[in-house]
């Protein structure tokens, strides 16, 4: 209660990270980092992956300093060598209140939408604006409360409230508003209240303990609160961090606030970001608000095509830039709405500002471990012959697949009744199941008897 | 008062790594926790300043309201106010514009202890090797301002 200063929690501004059922990602905790920022072999949910754990942890120190604003990382990498756990991971370890925006490179293309406005709102969410609120409250346990009405029946009613902390006692004389809007919250002796001075808005925080009686009828939902301490006329003071898309959506005079809800908010025309950006370095200037540059994690980012890499190129010199981070698991690829060839479908211009983080393959060991955790996670029990034969499988499939078969297998087993997974339920699903491999196996094999065969097979168009 | 720990940990921590070294190391660790020892204590008795001020403030009002309500029944134009520990006779336009006066002191005075009381529980943050809170050197946006904020803070 140090000097009344409360800050709140962050308005949900990364639900969509936040809130995963058991997602592919939902193991990861963080990037499993020493406070040397040296990573540890398994930890947080994360393993192996050491050099781009490293890397990972001296960009999260840049960006909880509020660095490299603007800056852009690229998580490069085959399929299944943890890029998006190395995100997920730097999203998990920032905290509540740095903001951060996850978006695959496909979302972005939309028909309510153009491209670039989809960018520039995903740039948005990805910054935190942090302002103060302060008001003034009386906040107390109610001692006694007196009402007269008068005689007649009309006219206005006068009445008493006192009200105490630990430390004092008073009286409060109440007007015929204040009565009003008491009887409302149908305020009683014994609850503890606040009201905001400034609107006279009164709130009930719960019943004091030592009003508390075994015999009380009272609803479940009554909360008991201690008496509180100190003066009873005090200042809060509360801190929120909203994103500038937020206010952005709100000042479209178009939608109106009611946009925030529905999640639809259209186009935001730039005349509005343009003054949002005005009055927001005004207040930073008048030291009203702080800017919190966050993450905007672009994965798969091949999808976009060779405008969005122009829109982010300009978008990265605007100084209210997130960190961007992206991901792709492409070699030399064409960049998508051209018939350039670049490293990882991303044009050179744009390479260059990046910083690279490379991601390889799992080794044995660690594919073990991240079965075993997914295993933990999923509350599946595997014996240690199938654990065996499942990370063999996850070496020579794929670590995806491997982990497609967990639950699967642990369902399979819970049909015999078993405890614990045994190779057989692993060897059943393996036949149920196939893989990448097989299946494309089967389909040479089988190429014949399947419809459409007789045209053969033209150059597949990726764009 | 729970919210500073600053008497337990803090000094078992210390004992413990110094008595094993030489003297002037204890000295060290000594005035290190004298000093913490001294900056929570400046905050503590800011914060219970605050607390007697604003029972004062309270009790004024209250004598205000009194003043006010009693109105009615006049025909004397002198009130009984208690100085210290004697009632006097004062005329009642004098006694509110004092009441009036030194509220708004108290007002002024509780207003520059809350400010400083930041900047102390500041220190005292830094002294024990604490971050500093976030937000806490920012000024409050206005009521226009906030309006225009309402919606996306109040869900």
């Amino acid at each position: 209660m140090a000097a009344q200063m409360t800050t709140t929690k962050v308005p949900e501004v990364r639900d969509l990270t936040r809130i995963e059922r058991i997602g592919a990602h939902s193991h990861i905790r963080g990037l499993g980092l020493d406070d040397a920022l040296e990573p540890r072999q398994v930890s947080q949910g994360m393993v192996g992956q050491l050099a781009a754990r490293r890397a990972a942890g001296l960009i999260l120190e840049m960006i909880k300093d509020g660095q490299i604003a603007g800056r852009a990382v690229l998580i490069a990498g085959q399929p299944g060598t943890g890029k998006t756990a190395i995100a997920m991971g730097i999203a998990q370890s920032l905290g509540q209140d740095t903001p951060f925006t996850a978006l695959a490179g496909s979302e972005i293309f939309s028909l309510e939408m153009s491209k670039t406005e989809a960018l520039s709102q995903a740039f948005r969410k990805a910054i935190g604006v942090r302002i103060k609120e302060e008001t003034e409250i009386i906040e107390g346990e109610v001692v006694e409360i007196q009402i007269d009405r008068p005689a007649t029946g009309t006219g206005a009613k006068v009445g008493k409230l006192t009200l105490k902390t630990t430390e004092m006692e008073t009286i409060y004389d109440l007007g015929n508003k204040m009565i009003e809007s008491l009887t409302k919250e149908k305020v009683q002796a014994g609850d503890v209240i606040t009201i905001d001075k400034a609107t006279g808005k009164i709130c009930k925080l719960g019943r004091s303990f030592t009003r508390a009686r075994d015999y009380d009828a009272m609803g479940a939902q009554t909360q008991f609160v201690q008496c509180p301490e100190g003066e009873l006329q005090k200042r809060k003071e509360v801190v929120h961090t909203v994103s500038l898309h937020e206010i952005d959506v709100i000042n479209s005079r178009t939608q109106g606030f009611l946009a925030l809800f529905s999640g639809d908010t259209g186009e935001i025309k730039s005349e509005i970001r343009e003054q949002i950006n005005a009055k927001v370095s005004e207040w930073r200037e008048e030291g009203k608000a702080e800017i919190i540059p966050g993450v905007l994690f672009i994965d798969e980012v091949h999808m976009l095509d060779i405008e969005c890499f122009s829109f982010l190129n300009r978008a990265l010199e605007s100084d209210l830039s997130p960190v961007l981070i992206m991901a792709t698991n492409r070699g030399i690829t064409r960049i998508r709405g051209t018939n350039y060839q670049s490293p990882h479908g991303i044009p050179i211009d744009l390479l260059d500002r990046l910083l690279i983080i490379a991601t390889s393959p799992y080794t044995e060991k660690e594919t073990r471990q991240i079965l075993k955790i997914r295993c933990e996670e999923e509350d599946v029990e595997l014996s240690e012959e199938a654990h065996t034969v499942l990370t063999r499988i996850g070496q020579e499939t794929s670590l995806r697949y491997a982990i497609q078969l967990i639950s699967t297998a642990g369902l399979v087993c819970r049909k015999r009744r078993g405890t614990e997974v045994q190779v057989e339920d692993i060897k059943r699903v393996y036949s149920l199941f196939l893989d990448e491999s097989r299946s494309s196996q089967y389909m040479k094999e089988c190429q014949d008897s399947f419809l459409f065969n007789e045209a053969q097979p033209s150059q597949m168009d990726m764009s | 008062m729970s919210c500073f720990p600053v008497q337990g940990g803090l000094i078992l921590q210390g004992a413990n790594s110094s008595c094993r070294n030489s003297t002037m190391d204890s000295q060290r660790v000594m005035d290190y926790l004298t000093e913490v020892e001294v900056a929570a204590e400046d905050v503590l008795a800011d914060k219970q300043q605050i607390v007697d001020l604003d029972a004062r403030r309270n009790r004024n009002r209250e004598a205000m309201n009194a003043l006010r309500n009693n109105a009615s029944d006049n025909g004397n134009y002198k009130v009984k106010v208690c100085f210290g520990n004697m009632f006097i006779k004062f005329p009642k336009e004098s006694t509110k514009s004092m009441i009036q006066k030194d509220q708004e002191q108290l007002e002024q005075e509780i207003n520059d202890l809350r400010k400083g009381l930041k900047a102390k529980v500041n220190r005292l943050n830094d002294l024990q090797g604490k971050p500093e809170l976030r937000g806490y050197n920012l000024s409050p946006l206005t009521g226009d301002e906030l309006k225009a904020m309402n919606s996306i803070l109040k869900r």
